[in-house]
């Protein structure tokens, strides 16, 4: 009997660690579920009540905490166009070159690696780096192209890993059809491999920009100011207003109420502008990739 | 990916054409409100290009100025031979736009136990750590916690010589830091035991609070009127600086704000119009 | 024709692309010689910042940032490896969506939202439960792991969970058809087979908690020369300190601008958060494609 009993207790043992660790994880996912939702419900609670559409409509006022963030948002859509524009090309050809044309692990595998590497380099370095090349060395002063160039380079990883994922994807009889067609390499690849995987780079791109528009580090000392713009009509000594930077000033001076509500409205959007640009991306970020996306 | 390509092109060769002359201003978050003010004045009413940015304070907009970053600084503190040992260069041109009352300023808590004045042995133990708790002073049994304004804000260089003789005499400390004076403040409303260098103008006695400088039996409040009078002696100047006499755009806000119009926004910013100045004599620091 | 043109045009943008990250990487190294020729090692052993004096000790900095980062992972690996063990073991795969797509949007938030929450919320909540401890103020090293560890959840999970999903359904079904419960096969099939990707989940988030800038650079205090009785005290968190990227991040370096010792130093500090973050990342990416290739 005893053996039995023994057997019974350690049954009951297994169960309840199993149920324990069951619980425990669906707390843990819970708990992450809560901070998530605290914070848009934050944001959104915060934000709403100031927000209104003439919010983005209109220009910051005088005094601090007045007006609206139209050149903000204005400005951070240039930045994230500016980069769009620099990243696209470069991720392709980046991704044909590891896909296509430089097949040989040889030289794959180091191409993977700087392309992971810098993937883990934080964005504050790329604006150190950016006051080096671009204020320091080209005197350019602070610059809306100096800003997306900088950015474009810090989401080139998550682009171009997205666009190598759909080339590896394509299937092989797809390559090999075309071949028999007679088609050149160069062929295939301007009339099958780019139309083919465009989806995979513009969300992989989307996702980047996502990131892109967020991020305050980079463009602190090389692209954003806080007031006086408008939008940029040159290159040198041509900054943007942008609302993470905003955000980031302000942010320091939320003891006045009036700039706190401010302060709120503008986090709401930029926000809003950041969960757009993600959820466009989502069916791609659900899919595969996803270490690129991190850092 | 050609279209790629010639846009970086393109725009590489627009980076060497030199844009459109603008008017930079960097500098000293204590100026910026009135100089900002005036800018979007400017802007609005004269069409003027002019950004305005407060980047490491009044010495990051002299080190910005004297780069070529800026064609304005702003800085409440005066340009002083180390600046001009290191930018030999450079024609440094200070105008000055108004005064500017510095004070140690308390959280709430400090200010109700009685703590209202301070001399300067004291600061400095506030400051070197040798005092740590209110309690020394008369104040509430707490930690004292001082906000250091940043190295190179103009409010610290100011406090520096006027407690050391020169900002490079102030010993080596560790301290949480602060940028802006809305940071400062911020901090100082929220924070037990806290104390900070601030312009009194932006203690607001409600929950920041700007203590007097005793000297010996006198108790000075960082008021219009001491500091008019010459005996409140943390008073500062508050100053735009152009490289050689200010032209152009430079002259017309200068203009402006050394205006009727500019030295009201001074008054308004809580800072003390030039019109008063020359009662105060020389009782800069 | 259009192939050749393709092939050189894609040469020509990775090219450019390899030469921007030489450029970071290298900037990063010459700009900052002064500091390493003028305090050699001392620079990195020294517990002294004082520019004044031209004393560059940037230990009191590598403290800080190592110290946010660890507590950040201490928070988030026990619930994001919790998490992740939810949606990859337990959870049906349609509903999956339900607890990835929100982790996933909360790693798009930017940085500088969280620095508000931290800088309004969170701040304040640290100062006041934490009351009976006596810390400084909001601003600690507490405050920033704490900020850090909502921000690299994220990361951890969805990491974490692409380990998990790589262990085989087959070896899963098999462990279950012996009898053992879900806990068990958890602990004797999926942890151990998808221990390398799990241990990446964990660097990486460290690595991403090392480099992240403006949310710290709020609530972190910005203390210089902050250097605890004992390295492994936990009571020193409760003070405020400096990170490497607060410093940098800071007014400190326009400051340092144009003097060549001192900028030298600032960038030093930047060159030293590259090696470490680039360390961690280079670690981690050994193990981590191994665990994506079963995905």
């Amino acid at each position: 009997m005893l053996p039995a009993a023994g057997c019974r207790k350690r049954g009951v043992m297994r169960k309840a660690v199993d149920r324990a660790l069951m619980l425990y994880c669906a707390g843990s996912a819970a708990l992450a579920l809560a901070v998530m939702g605290g914070i848009l419900l934050v944001i959104l609670g915060r934000g709403l009540p100031t927000f209104d559409w003439s919010f983005i409509g209109s220009a910051t006022g005088a005094t601090l905490g007045s007006g609206g963030v139209r050149y903000q948002l204005l400005g951070t859509l240039v930045l994230v166009l500016t980069t769009f524009v620099i990243a696209a090309p470069l991720a392709l050809g980046w991704a044909l070159m590891q896909t296509i044309y430089l097949p040989d692990p040889r030289w794959r595998w180091p191409l993977r690696r700087v392309l992971y590497l810098l993937n883990g380099v934080p964005s504050i370095l790329f604006g150190i780096f950016g006051l080096i090349l671009f204020v320091k060395y080209l005197g350019w002063g602070k610059s809306w192209l100096a800003g997306g160039i900088l950015l474009a380079l810090m989401i080139l990883p998550t682009v171009t890993i997205a666009w190598v994922e759909r080339i590896e994807a394509l299937p092989q009889g797809y390559l090999r059809a075309a071949a028999s067609l007679g088609l050149s390499r160069g062929q295939i690849v301007w009339s099958v491999i780019v139309p083919q995987t465009w989806g995979g780079g513009v969300s992989g791109a989307l996702l980047g920009l996502a990131r892109a528009a967020g991020e305050t580090a980079p463009i602190m000392f090389t692209a954003a100011v806080f007031s006086g713009v408008t939008l940029p009509d040159g290159v040198r000594q041509s900054p943007v207003l942008a609302l993470p930077y905003h955000i980031f000033v302000l942010a320091q001076d939320s003891f006045d109420p009036a700039a706190g509500a401010h302060l709120w409205a503008a986090a709401f959007v930029l926000l809003t502008l950041v969960l757009a640009l993600s959820l466009l991306a989502l069916p791609l970020r659900l899919r595969a990739g996803e270490e690129a996306t991190h850092g | 990916m050609l279209r790629g390509v010639t846009v970086v092109a393109v725009t590489g060769l627009l980076a060497v054409i030199p844009a459109e002359a603008k008017l930079r201003i960097n500098g000293s978050t204590t100026v910026n409100p009135v100089v900002s003010e005036a800018a979007a004045i400017l802007r609005a009413e004269a069409g003027l290009e002019i950004l305005v940015d407060t980047v490491g304070g009044s010495s990051g907009g002299i080190a910005a100025l004297a780069d070529g970053r800026a064609e304005m600084a702003m800085s409440s503190r005066p340009v002083s031979e180390a600046d001009r040992k290191r930018f030999p260069g450079v024609d440094f041109r200070s105008v000055r736009i108004g005064t500017d009352a510095l004070a140690l300023v308390v959280s709430r808590d400090v200010w109700a136990a009685g703590v209202r004045c301070l001399d300067r042995p004291q600061v400095r133990g506030l400051y070197e750590g040798t005092i740590r708790n209110w309690r020394d002073l008369g104040g509430p049994d707490r930690r004292v916690v001082f906000f250091n304004k940043e190295p190179g804000r103009g409010t610290w260089e100011v406090f520096a010589a006027w407690l050391y003789g020169t900002s490079t005499a102030a010993p080596l400390v560790s301290l949480p830091g602060v940028g802006s004076n809305a940071e400062a403040r911020s901090k100082v409303a929220s924070t037990r035991g806290a104390i900070t260098q601030l312009s009194a103008a932006w203690a607001d006695g409600e929950r920041t609070f700007a203590l007097a400088i005793c000297n010996g039996d006198d108790e000075l409040a960082p008021t219009a009127e001491e500091v008019l009078a010459g005996r409140y002696s943390l008073a500062r100047p508050l100053y735009v600086i152009t490289n050689g006499a200010p032209e152009g755009d430079s002259r017309r806000l200068i203009d402006f704000v050394l205006g009727e119009r500019g030295q009201a926004l001074v008054e308004r910013h809580g800072y003390l119009p030039l019109a008063k100045r020359s009662i105060m004599g020389g009782a800069q620091p | 024709m259009k192939g050749t043109w393709i092939r050189w045009a894609s040469y020509g943008a990775t090219a450019v692309a390899l030469v921007f990250v030489g450029a970071l990487v290298g900037s990063l190294a010459w700009e900052s010689l002064p500091v390493w020729r003028q305090e050699g090692l001392s620079y990195l052993t020294g517990k002294t910042w004082h520019y004044r004096g031209a004393l560059f000790g940037a230990l009191p900095m590598i403290y800080g940032s190592a110290v946010v980062a660890f507590i950040a992972l201490l928070l988030a690996a026990p619930l994001g490896l919790g998490a992740a063990l939810f949606s990859a073991e337990y959870v049906p795969g349609r509903w999956r969506w339900a607890v990835k797509v929100p982790i996933e949007l909360l790693a798009g938030v930017p940085s500088v939202v969280y620095g508000l929450l931290g800088l309004l919320l969170l701040r304040g909540w640290i100062y006041r439960l934490l009351e009976p401890f006596d810390p400084l103020s909001g601003d600690t090293l507490l405050t920033g792991g704490v900020l850090l560890a909502v921000m690299i959840l994220p990361t951890v999970m969805t990491l974490a969970d692409d380990a998990l999903r790589g262990v085989g359904a087959s070896q899963r079904r098999a462990a279950r058809g012996l009898g053992l419960t879900r806990a068990e096969s958890i602990w004797r099939v999926s942890l151990p087979q998808a221990a390398p990707g799990l241990a990446a989940a964990l660097l990486l988030g460290f690595g991403r908690a090392l480099g992240e800038t403006i949310a710290v650079f709020l609530v972190v205090g910005r203390q210089d020369n902050q250097w605890p009785a004992s390295v492994f005290s936990p009571r020193a968190w409760l003070e405020a300190g400096q990170t490497l990227t607060s410093k940098l991040g800071g007014s400190e370096t326009f400051l340092a601008y144009g003097d060549p010792l001192h900028w030298g130093a600032i960038v030093g500090l930047g060159l030293i958060l590259l090696i470490l973050v680039g360390g961690l990342t280079g670690v981690a990416g050994r193990w981590l494609p191994q665990a994506r290739r079963h995905a």
